[in-house]
């Protein structure tokens, strides 16, 4: 008996793990058609304006228990400010789970494919957060915050609420002013050899500024040789804040595409960094927040964006990142020459471009060492 | 307690597979072997094991062999189908094998100069095989860059007044080996300790009384006693080499040099998740793995099953003599080296804003403000409650699970018992996320309400220590000579009592050493954690990436010498009750 038990214990642990497992795990979610029950509260409230649309969130999330569920992948320093404001300004509760970018698009998938309702806001990265609307999880997010956003980045499915911008950085201890990057196209120069350093997975930033040389009229064989150039001699770092932290240590002299706002940190804290004046065109990538379809807060959803896309943006600004719309209403990006991240591009494209910018990469590895 | 039956030969056969004829007679027979404690508790380990490891492992298989119109290779196209992938595991075998000999070596010679030898310096060797355990991956990498960049390292400004600039390069493959080596030594000293004490070092006085030399003995007679030990350890750090992910993606990318994980990486970072991919290659692992554990019982079994016998003894030390300046001069370079070292970097970098080159401004502007900042994180007292609490529980389980585990998969004889030896070996190769989604794929399903409470982290670093504590404990047990349970049995001891008062003491050392191991690296776990925890259930680990995230590498170093202090002397505890459970424990 008791080994037969252990056969069926056997098998009905099998068993639990195959049940459910009707399609692949990242498939499915509570699928397109009927409108949520949240759906019909975002219907409701896109209608309205002003301060009649805030007291009615107000009204709407303290019948909704006045909690709210938000993933995002925004740093803990930032995160633990811009949250808590919320939360004292309207007296909710938000439980905040924070993770990378991947691992907050698992979570989602995993659990829309589950029926758990988990997330009431998802706020990361633009691809995840396409990947996560083109599934249909999100539903629509309607402002007038939204509308002073840079059109070129209000997406279906999510809005943008704040900037990654990719842009050169270096050492000045190590970095003189003839060796300062102005264009792009310098990093390819021969003299940053054995200074230069590429991210081994920024392909983001390698398909957009490609796609831009391209449209620029240039040969594809021109740009593959600008890529090469680059390169050539490069040091090749995984992940942007060890390869800023090995910058200013003097291990880099230069970084091809460090994200600003680690560049600040950095200087902010006395290391020897800079990136300004900003190499032009910025390669601009959103992050964003949509509004999950399943969730069981969503007026208090609709609240939090609409604060995070007002005086949330105040937060972010003061704290060193870039936000999608200033706090006077104008867009952060003016006055500079920008490239945004085609995320539907990325979505499409985006297994292409990560191995031909891994081949890229690799080109460094037929070097003799130093 | 326990119920005296006829002494069985510790070889029951199973009952499975028997059709003898029936009558009542046979029939109770049978029922009173299966009622027997050491069936119930077998089998009830049995099942929990098999559940712990079959639910990632079965999500695995799942997801690899299969897409959305069913049956499919496409995995294993798309994951070895890439012209470079020859490279790759050559890349990754040679960083392997070769951070697999230099941890097993250095980690054998400290164990046996620490237990067998009148080494002096042996306080040391405590911090020695602890400290690189709890100093994250991330951190210890980068303390060896901070040490050894041929840009920046400090070892080279140091000698180059000597040797010129660049003496040594971390970011090679020998570089790599180096590092990798060292921070797996641990493993190996912790396993070949256990073992060391417990085998008859009256064996190796007859070698040298009949005139074999010292290094002769060691060859001829000491690493074949070990051999259980030796090779549960070899297999271990084979497999965790094969997957380490940090060294590599630190190290190796600089120059250009790709190993296995940067494609198991770059797989679970496509779009949609490639998991088949990723699976194709986690199963190639698997193969590898069980053809090591195929071997490694082999071996074993030709080592003729125990060196514990019932004889006693006790190990005394052997003196070193003239050797003895020379051996403790190598015991205080190994501490210097993998631990002194980067520690030291890693308190240097925490009480600076940011890491630079020692130099007078550079200690102008030491401050104590990382430290200050860390206690001021909100999370981290909740996430080192709870780094404890699974820690602590996760090992606790583990072990216990495991001590009854390894007497199934080594004693009892029970037909197929090799299976579990294998399915408890399976988490070792399923990458952390994969292990994690599995996780959650059952419990976002599962009617109990686990998702989204501290008991899922448990349950996932329960099911991702598995290996470890099956190795431990196995090779523990391949070392007690089975003759001592037969006496006990014969003496009227019935199973329990015996597995209780006889076994679980001669195995302490090996389940002390897991635990120790198992207790410390859940404090590291990062990719399932990530995935499973939920507010307010944070772990230490999540602490550490969040500022690694962030770049504040001054605050993760200090956090990284907080946890080391911590770990320490919990770990420091954990001996000391271990060796009063012990029974040879010096």
């Amino acid at each position: 008996m008791s080994r037969r038990s252990a056969l069926i214990g056997l098998g009905a642990a099998g068993l639990l793990v195959l049940s459910g497992c009707g399609g692949a795990p990242t498939s499915g979610g509570p699928a397109s058609g009927e409108p949520s029950a949240a759906e019909a509260v975002y219907t409701e409230v896109t209608a309205l304006t002003g301060t009649e649309r805030r007291d009615r969130l107000v009204q709407l999330a303290a019948e909704e228990g006045n909690r709210l569920s938000i993933y995002t992948s925004m740093n803990a320093d930032i995160a633990d400010i811009v949250v808590p404001r919320f939360e004292q300004e309207f007296g909710i509760d938000v439980e905040l789970y924070r993770a990378d970018s991947e691992t907050i698009l698992q979570r989602t998938l995993q659990e829309a494919s589950a029926n758990f309702a988990g997330a009431d806001v998802v706020e990361t990265n633009a691809t995840e957060m396409a990947i996560i609307a083109s599934e249909g999880l999100t539903g629509d997010y309607a402002g007038e915050q939204r509308d002073k956003i840079n059109e070129q980045f209000r997406y279906d499915g999510w809005t943008p609420t704040r900037f990654n911008i990719f842009a050169p950085a270096w050492n000045t201890g190590l970095v003189g002013a003839d060796l300062v990057p102005r264009t792009w196209e310098d990093l390819a120069d021969p003299k940053y050899d054995g200074i230069l350093s590429l991210e081994v997975s920024d392909y983001d930033w390698y398909m957009t500024l490609y796609t831009h040389y391209q449209e620029q009229g240039m040969a594809d064989a021109d740009i593959d040789r600008l890529f090469a150039d680059m390169v050539q001699g490069s040091k090749v770092a995984k992940g942007h804040s060890g390869q800023v932290e090995l910058l200013s240590a003097g291990e880099f002299g230069v970084v091809a595409a460090s994200y600003t706002y680690l560049t600040e940190k950095a200087r902010a804290a006395g290391a020897p960094v800079d990136d300004q004046p900003f190499v032009e065109p910025v390669v601009a990538r959103a992050n964003g927040g949509g509004l999950m379809r399943s969730s069981e807060h969503p007026a208090t959803a609709v609240l939090f964006m609409d604060w995070m896309l007002a005086d949330g943006q105040g937060v972010i600004l003061e704290n060193g990142l870039t936000p999608a719309v200033m706090p006077d209403g104008t867009d952060p990006l003016a006055g500079h020459e920008v490239l945004p991240v085609d995320v539907q591009k990325l979505l499409d494209e985006g297994n292409e471009w990560s191995a031909r910018y891994d081949e890229v990469v690799r080109g460094g590895e037929q070097l003799p060492e130093n | 307690m326990a119920t005296v039956t006829t002494p069985p030969r510790s070889g029951t056969p199973s009952p499975a597979g028997t059709s003898a004829g029936g009558g009542r007679a046979s029939i109770a027979r049978w029922r009173d072997t299966l009622l027997r404690p050491r069936t119930l508790v077998a089998v009830a380990v049995t099942v929990v094991v098999g559940y712990l490891a079959l639910v990632p492992l079965g999500y695995l298989l799942l997801t690899t062999f299969t897409d959305a119109d069913g049956f499919s290779l496409g995995g294993f196209a798309r994951a070895y189908g890439d012209p470079r992938i020859g490279e790759l595991i050559g890349n990754s075998l040679w960083f392997a094998v070769g951070s697999a000999l230099l941890s097993l070596a250095v980690g054998t010679a400290l164990a046996y100069f620490n237990v067998r030898t009148d080494v002096p310096f042996k306080a040391l060797f405590f911090a020695a095989s602890i400290i690189p355990l709890i100093i994250p991956g991330i951190l210890y990498t980068i303390a060896w860059i901070f040490l050894a960049s041929p840009t920046i390292g400090l070892l080279n400004s140091l000698l180059e007044p000597v040797f010129g600039p660049g003496t040594f390069d971390v970011f090679t493959v020998w570089g790599m080996i180096w590092v990798e080596g060292l921070h797996l030594s641990p493993i190996a000293f912790l396993f070949m300790v256990a073992a060391f004490r417990s085998t008859d070092p009256s064996l190796e006085e007859s070698a040298l009384m009949s005139g074999a030399t010292r290094v002769q003995t060691f060859r001829r007679v000491t690493l074949p006693l070990v051999r259980p030990a030796l090779l549960s350890a070899a297999l271990i750090m084979l497999v965790r080499s094969l997957e380490s992910f940090e060294v590599p993606a630190l190290l190796g990318l600089q120059n250009g040099i790709y190993v296995f994980t940067s494609r198991i990486y770059q797989v679970l970072r496509s779009f949609p998740v490639d998991f088949a991919g990723a699976g194709a290659l986690a199963v190639g692992l698997l193969a590898v793995a069980a053809l090591g554990i195929w071997l490694s019982n082999v071996l074993s079994r030709d080592h003729g099953g125990g060196t514990i016998t019932g004889k006693g003894f006790r190990p005394r030390p052997i003196d070193l003599g003239r050797w003895k300046p020379a051996v403790g001069g190598g015991i205080l370079l190994y501490f210097f080296v993998t631990v002194l070292a980067p520690l030291l970097v890693l308190l240097y970098t925490a009480l600076l804003p940011y890491y630079r080159p020692p130099s007078a401004e550079a200690f102008a502007s030491m401050s104590l403000d990382n430290f200050v900042a860390v206690f001021n994180l909100p999370t981290v007292p909740t996430a080192l409650r709870n780094s404890l609490l699974l820690g602590g529980g996760a090992a606790t389980i583990v072990m216990a699970l495991m001590a009854v585990a390894a007497w199934v998969v080594v004693r009892s004889g029970i037909p197929g018992r090799q299976v579990l030896d294998h399915i408890a070996f399976s988490p070792l190769v399923i990458p952390g996320l994969v292990l994690g989604v599995g996780i959650a794929f059952v419990y976002l399903r599962s009617p109990l309400p686990i998702y989204g409470t501290l008991l899922i982290l448990l349950i996932a670093y329960c099911t991702r220590y598995l290996p470890y504590g099956m190795r431990y404990a196995v090779s523990g047990m391949q070392t007690v000579s089975a003759e001592l349970e037969e006496s006990a049995q014969v003496s009227g001891a019935g199973w329990w009592a015996t597995f209780r008062r006889v076994l679980l003491p001669l195995i302490a050392p090996a389940l002390v050493a897991g635990w120790v191991y198992i207790f410390v690296v859940s404090f590291r776990e990062l990719s399932s954690s990530i995935l499973l925890y939920t507010p307010g259930n944070e772990v230490l680990s999540i602490s550490i990436w969040e500022l690694y995230a962030n770049a504040r590498f001054g605050e993760l170093s200090a956090l990284g010498v907080i946890m080391v202090l911590i770990l320490a002397v919990l770990v420091a505890v954990a001996y000391k009750v271990g060796a009063r459970v012990g029974l040879k424990s010096d």
